[in-house]
């Protein structure tokens, strides 16, 4: 009864969009005005709402697959049955997903008829035709590798695990079309240089390609791929969480402590690409016009990436005090040791990659090379110096390394929203003072320039993968007895997974405001009133309310699926018994 | 209770560090750094962070609790985490929209106007407009006498032909231009009186009238590739100057931010030298 609900919540979902197609064929379709939120708050909510679903249920069958290998291959029932709990999650959630999504485009339809009807018929094969067929074959597949979990297993296991290979190529493609659009309005395709200008180019010679391949399209596929991954894990942890809080047995426990370690470490490893691939969307951005570059950073949305900048260094303290707590209950930690100079390293690096960098801006060669030889320095140098510190010390020093990075990354270089409105006597731009360290001098005002910005990320990401080699070090090399993880770390995991949703709300409306008073940018002018940058106060109402809503409804599916067909099936316990650290 | 009284032990040294930490921040973002009070404020935070962070890692491990505790514990850390969310981004500095709407419409105004949808609005505001006008005329002719009619239909008349006189000057010219240099937000890249871009992306221009003709500059400004400032390789080979302004500007905007920027005479402040390149 509850795979027929679902089907029918992907037929609607689809039928929405069909009927939003032939609609926008309608000569001169009427604007609708959405009480309370305002049409342009209708679509953010809704569009976000869909992004975060299909966020989960793109991002989630990326590792599902691999746990199912790892599970496989090593004859570990425990990834199996991960892999199993988050695709019965990512089934529930597949068919919001459709449903928020036909709700989008009619919203949308409503609220803007002009601008849909324009999309849609510049783009008439990706949503009329690749986009919906990719969604039927999507659906096909994934209800098959739903239903077909059981009856391939043993030697018929490698057909189900192509089966939900084929999902994540259907997934990443669906990814990829839809992306071409949302990357258009952002960044329209221009002819060659000195040739057409913009708006003949696309309402005369361009094809779909041409509109496709813009500017911004890769580098967004790539960022959302990274992000599906990094939230895809960090729900993951959050299902783990609330089963472990709802478990009943020291199996339970054991079994959703490792889930949630799992989880984690899944969200924390794919966060580490993160910074880098948002650095370079916003990179193709500024270059394809140079006038966002200030917008974003200096002007209306300056202080959305000062927010930016606080969730992300949260998120990095999260997830390290996450690996802190897991890392406590393993016996023997006191013993594990690492070299002072990985110590000196981490501590030298907010400073000496943020003078390279400003010395030789990315992306020239030395500020590639200078860096790997000063690692390579360390490294060697801690080949012949024996001293060592204990993990405990190291993995303060860490979090001290990340609370500094984080406070580089704050850092504002003006003190307004707006350098448009500083006062002209310069008094609201950072003193430039000096400070001496003999050798070289660094200079106050550097701290708020993009090097240091570099440097603070990179800092963050080095900490992080010290503290997970220090981890496996005391893995593999203490005792862990999954199931006792001190109870805050479930705490931390849910944090963890709402923050992650928050910022991807607060990044995705940057991404769209960075349109100013466009819809297609430089192209389709917005002539609605709401046609303005929103301020940073009323947004994370928006955020909290799109964020708290997902959770609400994550938060049933995962009650819904998991807590009521555990009581059917009993007998899937996991192996969640204490374990020698590390043993497979 | 042995490790109760340790960890008090804990909060008191740590709170004492943080406390430490949090005035030194204080001092050094006041008087070192001279932020402005909400950044003081931040870095002060952050060392309040650290604080907790460091307490936090010395905490005994919390005990377990599950059914109707462990919900109202997780709606209740929902609550708290949201609110902090919110009051962290609302005690940031605030961008006021007001600002941003009233130049939005004086950019967009002029293009709805020039579409298909513009134009019959802008006829329908005409139209109601008139009969609104027509209407009080009738009223005021029922009222008076014949002579006085002709003499209200005389004035009228007048009226219109006054409102129809040309707006702009030569002056009006040089403010519109100046106007249209706040519009396309051209202070990002450039310095005009010390005021604008605070990172080197494009030259100072106070004494560009003197170092370009018109046409030259109206040149760079539809073709950024013609020109180049003297000093500004990289930037020019990176192409930041955006090619976008001979479609979103019209004719008349463009001669008059060419007028303006010809007034810019000040040889004081050293400008880059233009090089033409096309």
């Amino acid at each position: 009864m509850r795979g027929v609900l679902k089907i029918v919540l992907v037929v609607a979902g689809l039928l929405f969009i069909g009927t939003a197609v032939a609609y926008a064929q309608l000569p001169e379709p009427r604007a609708h005005e959405f009480p309370y939120l305002g049409n342009r708050g209708a679509v953010w909510v809704v569009a976000q709402l869909h992004i975060l679903f299909a966020a989960f249920i793109l991002g989630a069958p990326i590792f599902v697959v691999v746990s199912e290998i790892l599970g496989w291959k090593n004859q570990d029932v425990r990834y199996e049955r991960l892999a199993k709990e988050v695709t019965k999650v990512t089934v529930i959630l597949y068919s919001m997903t459709a449903l928020t999504g036909g709700l989008f485009i009619f919203v949308l339809l409503a609220t803007y008829p002009q601008l849909t009807a324009w999309l849609i018929n510049h783009f008439f094969a990706v949503f009329a035709v690749m986009y919906p067929l990719l969604f039927i074959f999507e659906t096909i597949v994934l209800y098959l590798y739903w239903y077909t979990w059981d009856a391939l297993q043993g030697p018929k296991k490698l057909r189900h695990i192509m089966l939900g290979v084929l999902l994540n190529i259907i997934g990443l493609a669906t990814l990829i079309v839809i992306d071409g659009p949302t990357a258009f309005m952002n960044t329209p395709a221009k002819f060659a240089e000195g040739g057409m200008d913009l708006k003949t180019f696309i309402e005369t010679t361009a094809t779909l390609w041409d509109k496709m391949n813009n500017y911004s399209w890769w580098p967004l596929n790539i960022h959302r791929t990274v992000g599906n991954v990094v939230f895809g894990g960090f729900i993951t942890g959050l299902i783990g969480a609330y089963l472990y809080l709802a478990a009943k047995n020291d199996e339970e426990r054991a079994f959703y402590d490792w889930f949630g370690f799992v989880g984690n470490l899944i969200g924390v490893g794919a966060l580490l690409a993160l910074p880098f691939a948002g650095y370079l969307l916003a990179y193709e951005l500024c270059d394809y016009d140079a006038s966002i570059c200030p917008y974003m950073m200096a002007d209306q949305l300056s202080m959305f990436f000062e927010m930016q900048g606080a969730m992300v260094g949260l998120i990095f303290l999260a997830s390290n005090y996450y690996i802190w707590l897991s890392m406590k209950r393993i016996e023997g930690l006191e013993q594990i040791r690492m070299r002072t100079t990985t110590l000196v390293l981490m501590a030298s690096i907010p400073v000496v990659f943020m003078l390279i960098w400003t010395k030789f801006p990315i992306p020239d060669k030395f500020a590639l090379i200078l860096p790997a030889v000063w690692v390579a320095l360390f490294v060697i140098a801690g080949r012949f110096l024996k001293w060592t510190v204990g993990a405990q010390t190291l993995v303060k020093v860490a979090f001290l390394m990340v609370i500094i990075g984080n406070a580089i990354w704050m850092t504002p270089h003006a003190f307004v929203a707006t350098q448009a409105l500083a006062p002209d006597d310069g008094s609201l731009s950072l003193p430039h003072g000096e400070l001496s360290l003999g050798f070289v001098t660094i200079s106050w005002g550097d701290l708020a320039l993009m090097p240091a910005k570099n440097a603070a990320a990179f800092t963050l990401v080095f900490v992080t993968v010290v503290n997970y080699i220090l981890y496996n070090r005391a893995l593999r090399q203490g005792r862990i007895t999954w199931g006792t993880i001190d109870f805050a770390a479930q705490f931390v995991l849910v944090f963890l997974a709402f923050s992650a949703i928050w910022t991807m709300t607060l990044m995705g409306a940057v991404r769209e405001l960075t349109r100013k008073y466009f819809h297609v940018f430089n192209l389709l002018y917005d002539f609605t009133p709401e046609s303005y940058t929103p301020t940073l106060a009323y947004s994370s109402w928006v955020f909290t309310g799109v964020t708290v809503t997902f959770y609400i409804i994550v938060s049933f599916a995962i009650v819904l699926t998991l807590r009521t067909g555990k009581e059917k099936a009993p007998a899937e316990a996991a192996k969640g018994v204490p374990a020698v650290a590390g043993a497979e | 209770m042995e490790a109760q009284r340790s960890f008090i032990g804990v909060v008191v040294k740590r709170g004492f560090q943080g406390i430490v930490a949090a005035v030194v921040m204080w001092l050094a973002s006041r008087y070192l750094f001279h932020f402005p009070p909400v950044f003081q404020v931040m870095f002060v935070l952050y060392a309040l962070l650290g604080t907790g962070v460091f307490i936090l890692l010395d905490a005994p491990s919390l005990s377990p609790v599950s059914g109707i505790k462990a919900i109202a514990l997780l709606v209740g850390f929902y609550v708290v985490v949201s609110l902090v969310f919110i009051a962290g981004a609302s005690a940031l500095p605030q961008y006021d929209p007001m600002v941003e709407k009233g130049k939005i419409e004086k950019i967009v105004k002029p293009k709805l106007a020039a579409t298909e949808k513009g134009k019959i609005e802008e006829l329908l505001k005409r139209t109601k407009e008139l009969d609104a006008e027509s209407q009080a005329i009738l009223k005021r002719l029922e009222t008076l006498g014949g002579e006085k009619a002709k003499r209200i239909e005389a004035s009228i008349g007048g009226g219109a032909s006054a409102g129809a006189a040309p707006r702009a000057g030569g002056g009006n010219l040089v403010a519109l231009g100046k106007e249209q240099y706040e519009l396309q937000e051209c202070y990002n890249c450039h310095k005009i009186g010390g005021k604008g871009s605070v990172k080197k992306r494009g030259p100072v221009l106070d004494n560009i009238g003197n170092l370009m003709k018109t046409e030259e500059m109206k040149e760079k400004l539809l073709n950024p590739r013609a020109w180049m400032a003297e000093g500004f390789e990289k930037e020019y080979n990176k192409k930041l100057m955006p090619d976008k302004y001979k479609e979103l500007m019209s004719d008349q905007e463009i001669d008059a931010l060419v007028a303006y920027l010809s007034t810019l005479k000040d040889a004081s402040v050293q400008t880059p030298k233009p090089v033409k390149k096309l």
